[in-house]
């Protein structure tokens, strides 16, 4: 009995993912043929459907409904026009997955306007902040183009709070809060048994996160946020001059790119042989 | 004059036009030298090419593998729209430095750097579109499967192309039944302009909460189509994975494109110092 309920939570959890990913894909690969505004380093990141995977976390399993956000994202919008930045994309996959995934735990009875209010505007405010936090990692990280600029980390700091409140304040409540208001009531009861499962009531909630996956969840971040200060600048790892052959560096570089090689063809063999092993 | 341009520009951005490019950007060009390559070695050119120029410096390198990236993107044969894009990209991300130093009184030296910046990132903003725009979907995923990606994301990709046409045409339709069943309100002073906007708004907003509940139904049955089949068993059996990649072949065209692909980048890599030498 126990197995049969588990596959049926795990086909649900699939339906979920499939349905966030679709739709929230549809929506971005939308917003990305609108141009987004740049102001030097600072992106201000008008996420206007978020309202979508909000929604659905509110109603559903939060988890596959934040994995499912950020898959979508990352293959409509990103894979699928040839937008792939590599791992700058890691950024906003994780700060996407993390604010949906809190709001949808900290939703417990989506009849309850004001806390769904409260995740969505709680769940905005942290996404933007976290997207800000590493905008402004980056500069701090990659100085070497703003060196002429006096005065910038200043001006930086300035532009990314006002970043952050203008989308906070006007696409956070007109894009994320009200449509969020508008859709959780009139689907709440009406779409989940068209996936054949319950409403979530205040009982069967889902859990609060642990203080291992809040952890873990800091620890994808840093990573998230060095990986993009790393794409973002593009350090000269390897400085390439004519003279490189009578260098040191160009030994070492010799050996990193020997073992890049290597390491790639002994996956590829190894991958090879466990497939044909099968 | 002006309103003729723009008009034909609205008309080139409806939601058919967008729709035609993105399938004929997926499954419109099967027939290229790129999309025939096997996809492993594709995957493993991109993590040169995508990554490699980023932590170069030099102007010639760069340069070369530019044009290297720019003759395979020619070769892949990729839509209008997604060049649009990527040229909107460039020029969002380096473009306007451009303009601003030119404004600033920048001489050639302020344009070098600038240069190798916009050359890292064409070049690997070109690679990607030449990997992931230029394969058939069935083969990119087939490819990530191979080299250990989780199966979720390579389903997502497959079932992405697939499923796209079928809700940009039911968006459409949602969107046009709104708009026959609501009057837009008149936009000629600021206030109808402000009122128009919020129409439109709340005209998207709305039209999400159909296809929400339509979405709902055709992810239910795809999946309970998929679980018939077995869906979850296969993803981590290694012997259905054995099956489903054995069409992967790597053949001589595969060697030519890596052979060459290595010989240039090679010669790229060698021109500073045989100009050195030279000079």
């Amino acid at each position: 009995m126990t197995t049969t309920a588990s596959k049926g939570a795990q086909a649900h959890k699939l339906m979920v993912f499939v349905l966030s990913m679709s739709l929230y894909g549809l929506a971005t690969l939308v917003s990305e043929l609108i141009p987004s505004v740049q102001v030097g380093i600072v992106e201000f990141s008008v996420e206007f459907f978020l309202f979508i995977p909000l929604t659905l976390a509110m109603l559903f399993d939060p988890l596959s409904v934040a994995l499912g956000a950020a898959t979508g994202e990352l293959v409509f919008s990103e894979i699928m026009l040839g937008q792939f930045g590599g791992i700058g994309e890691l950024e906003k996959f994780l700060t996407v997955t993390i604010a949906i995934y809190i709001a949808g735990t900290l939703v417990r009875d989506p009849r309850n306007l004001k806390a769904v209010a409260a995740a969505a505007i709680g769940a905005t405010a942290l996404q933007l902040a976290m997207s800000a936090g590493v905008d402004i990692l980056k500069v701090i990280f990659a100085v070497e183009e703003f060196e002429a600029v006096p005065g910038l980390p200043e001006s930086v700091f300035f532009t990314e709070g006002f970043a952050f409140l203008n989308d906070l304040l006007f696409s956070g409540i007109l894009f994320c809060l009200l449509p969020t208001l508008f859709l959780v009531p009139r689907l709440y009861g009406k779409i989940e048994p068209l996936l054949g499962m319950k409403p979530r009531t205040a009982e069967d909630a889902p859990e609060v996160p642990s203080v291992k996956l809040v952890l873990g969840a800091v620890a994808c971040f840093v990573v998230a946020v060095l990986a993009a200060c790393l794409s973002k600048a593009g350090f000269s790892l390897i400085e390439w001059e004519a003279e490189w052959a009578e260098s040191t560096g160009a030994i070492f570089t010799g050996l990193g790119v020997a073992a890049v090689i290597a390491i790639v063809a002994a996956f590829c063999l190894h991958r090879n042989a466990t497939l044909s092993r099968a | 004059m002006l309103e003729k341009l723009s008009e034909n520009v609205m008309d080139k951005v409806s939601i058919d036009f967008l729709r035609n490019q993105v399938l004929r950007n997926a499954y419109g060009n099967d027939d290229t030298p790129i999309a025939k390559l096997d996809p492993r070695v594709l995957i493993v050119w991109y993590l040169f090419f995508g990554l490699v120029p980023w932590f170069l410096s030099d102007v010639t390198v760069l340069l070369g593998l530019f044009l290297f990236c720019a003759v395979t993107t020619r070769l892949a044969r990729v839509a209008p729209l997604v060049l649009f894009v990527f040229a909107l990209g460039v020029f969002s991300q380096t473009g306007y430095l451009l303009i601003v130093a030119l404004f600033f009184g920048g001489s050639v030296e302020t344009l070098v750097p600038l240069l190798v910046l916009t050359l890292k990132v064409t070049t690997c903003s070109l690679a990607s579109i030449t990997v992931f725009s230029g394969l058939d979907p069935d083969r990119l995923s087939n490819g990530l499967l191979w080299f250990g990606c989780p199966e979720r994301l390579s389903f997502s990709i497959s079932f992405a192309y697939r499923i796209l046409p079928i809700m940009f045409e039911e968006l459409q339709n949602i969107l046009l039944s709104f708009r026959l069943r609501g009057q837009a309100p008149a936009h000629d002073t600021l206030m109808g302009k402000l009122r128009w906007l919020v129409y439109q708004v709340k005209t998207i907003v709305q039209s999400f909460y159909p296809l929400m509940l339509n979405m709902a139904k055709r992810s239910r049955t795809t999946v309970e189509a998929l679980e018939l089949k077995g869906y979850r068993y296969a993803s981590s059996n290694m012997d259905v994975l054995k099956i489903k990649l054995s069409s992967l072949a790597i053949g001589r065209n595969d060697l030519i494109f890596a052979a060459v692909s290595i010989v240039w980048a090679a010669l790229c890599f060698a021109l500073p110092v045989l100009a050195g030498v030279l000079l």
